[in-house]
């Protein structure tokens, strides 16, 4: 408790320095310095935010867009580290399929979205296709590096115990290497959240990125930025959950940043 | 090579207790090892020896001679370009599952992600497959004999760099293997630690008495615990001397230190390790 409140002093001057400046939007936007429509007081959106949260309209925009995060997200992490384990333990997988890697990664993914919505229209496999195809570059890229990086040492040991790749990848190699898997999953988070309210606003009919262009059209700024807020917290919860569920399944390993 | 020790080496078990109950016969029959690359390197040239069922042999040279590429080779983690290596009359070169390996580096080998019962069960359930509570008595039985059995629920970097290594010798011992293979697995521990492992793995060998290789630079070490000592030349490394190490068991590390013949024997080994690398190819004394 007593660590939890020092680390919390610790933080006031940041905590009230996000304080200070809504109260000068509050200030500006209530005595006409800015333009209130666009720039509404804070305390409005907080109370369209609120009524968004007891009305209970925020869960199905919510649910939609988390499904759709969830499954292209799951399925990006999955193939990403599959792919990863491959080509860092065999090379000719490895040479293989880095150079289409290396064409494809530096694409910024949602370029793609006009294509996909050829392909695939605009339904909900455009979008998990999409937010698996951001999730899986910067795994696979971490998967490759940590499956290289795990000791020989390690390896050998098994060898010698009798064990077979199959149960050395599933045995040694995923479990050293989770450290960088997870390093990267943590940077692919962040993207798939990105294009997932992109892919909503292209091509959406639900979900809180169709919510927030919606809303913008019918000029309901408020509520646009009560949707950014929900966003904001989303995001904000969303690596909380990571955070906690990363240091749970690599508690051996020393943490690399504070 | 004029190997002084040839006529009685191959075949004949040099323990005259006769004792061979863990143990299989090791023959490495004129093994060779060139590294490829722009200028090719000989690690090994027509390395050959007969290890006795349930002896122990040490392997002693100077540093970067190939001790540990021939153990990897025994223990059939790399190829050799040339020659085999037999357990018992079965040729196992190339293969790994035969023999357990004692690594140098022991923070490396414990997986940390795993409790020290864990990492011990790592060595014989995946082909055992015992129930939970006699694959924890076999764990306990492994702890005990190397004093660790109060330590199940640790995990290894809770523990100092002795008792990982003490972790690592209960789990190589619970699988029972037939030899023990061991790269310097001393030499990363304080002297007074390393002494104490010397008189636990004597006593652990006492018991079980597997066939046991233990390659070291360490001259003490490998006449405390041998009932032979093969020296190994410079690269390219062969087997230029085998010296019998007629001290009685069980050995105990401060008076063995003192005694007049491990002095002689010490002296010996020395002497011939020290010789610069030129003169290595003159026949041994």
């Amino acid at each position: 408790m007593n660590r939890l409140y020092r680390k919390a002093l610790l933080f006031l001057p940041g905590v009230a320095f996000i304080v200070a400046v809504f109260a000068a939007i509050q200030v500006a936007a209530s005595n006409g310095a800015v333009n209130k429509v666009i720039v509404p007081p804070p305390t409005a959106v907080v109370g369209v935010f609120w009524h968004l949260i007891v009305s209970g309209a925020f869960i199905v925009p919510l649910f939609q867009t988390l499904v759709l995060l969830f499954v292209g997200y799951g399925v990006g992490c999955a193939l990403g580290v599959l792919l990863g384990i491959l080509m860092g333990s065999f090379r000719p997988v490895y040479l293989l399929f880095e150079p289409l890697t290396e064409l494809l990664r530096p694409i910024p993914k949602p370029a793609l979205l006009p294509a996909l919505m050829l392909f695939l229209g605009l339904g909900p496999s455009m979008k998990i296709t999409i937010i698996a195809l951001s999730t899986f570059f910067p795994v696979l890229v971490n998967a490759i590096q940590g499956t290289r990086a795990v000791d020989p040492t390690m390896l050998a040991m098994a060898r010698t115990f009798g064990y077979r790749p199959a149960a050395i990848i599933w045995k040694i190699v995923l479990p050293a290497a989770a450290p960088y898997y997870l390093a990267g999953m943590r940077i692919s988070l962040g993207i798939a959240l990105v294009v997932v309210i992109i892919a909503e606003m292209l091509a959406g009919k639900g979900g809180i990125g169709f919510a927030l262009l919606n809303n913008q059209r019918d000029f309901l700024v408020q509520p646009t930025y009560a949707w950014v807020l929900v966003l904001a917290l989303l995001g904000l919860s969303l690596n909380a959950l990571f955070t906690w569920m990363e240091r749970r399944a690599t508690f051996w390993h020393a943490p690399s940043s504070t | 090579m004029n190997v002084r020790s040839q006529g009685k080496a191959p075949e004949a078990p040099s323990s005259s207790l006769g004792a061979s109950r863990g143990g299989e016969s090791l023959t490495i029959t004129s093994v060779d090892k060139t590294f490829g690359g722009k200028r090719e390197v000989t690690a090994l040239k027509e390395v050959s020896l007969a290890v006795a069922p349930g002896e122990f042999l040490s392997i002693i040279g100077p540093s970067g001679c190939g001790k540990s590429t021939l153990l990897q080779i025994v223990a059939g983690l790399m190829m050799p370009s040339h020659g085999k290596v037999f357990l018992g009359a079965n040729d196992v070169t190339g293969e790994s599952a035969h023999m357990v390996y004692l690594f140098q580096q022991y923070s490396k080998s414990l997986l940390p992600w795993m409790t020290v019962e864990e990492n011990v069960m790592f060595a014989f359930n995946h082909r055992l497959h015992l129930r939970k509570k006699a694959a924890r008595d076999r764990c306990s039985e492994y702890l005990e004999m190397v004093g660790l059995d109060d330590f199940g629920k640790y995990y290894p970097w809770q523990l100092s760099g002795g008792m990982q290594q003490r972790v690592a010798i209960a789990r190589a011992l619970s699988s029972e293997p037939k030899v023990l293979l061991m790269d310097e697995p001393f030499s990363s521990v304080d002297a007074l630690t390393r002494m104490e492992l010397h008189a636990l793995v004597q006593e652990l060998w006492e018991r079980k008495r597997f066939t046991a290789l233990l390659v070291t630079h360490d001259v003490d070490e490998a006449i405390f615990l041998a009932d032979r000592v093969a020296v190994l030349t410079h690269r390219p490394a062969t087997i230029s001397e085998i010296v019998g190490v007629d001290l009685s068991r069980p050995r105990r590390p401060v008076e063995v230190h003192e005694n007049p013949r491990f002095l002689e024997m010490r002296h010996h080994l020395l002497n011939h390790l020290l010789r610069k690398p030129e003169q290595s190819d003159e026949p041994p004394v």
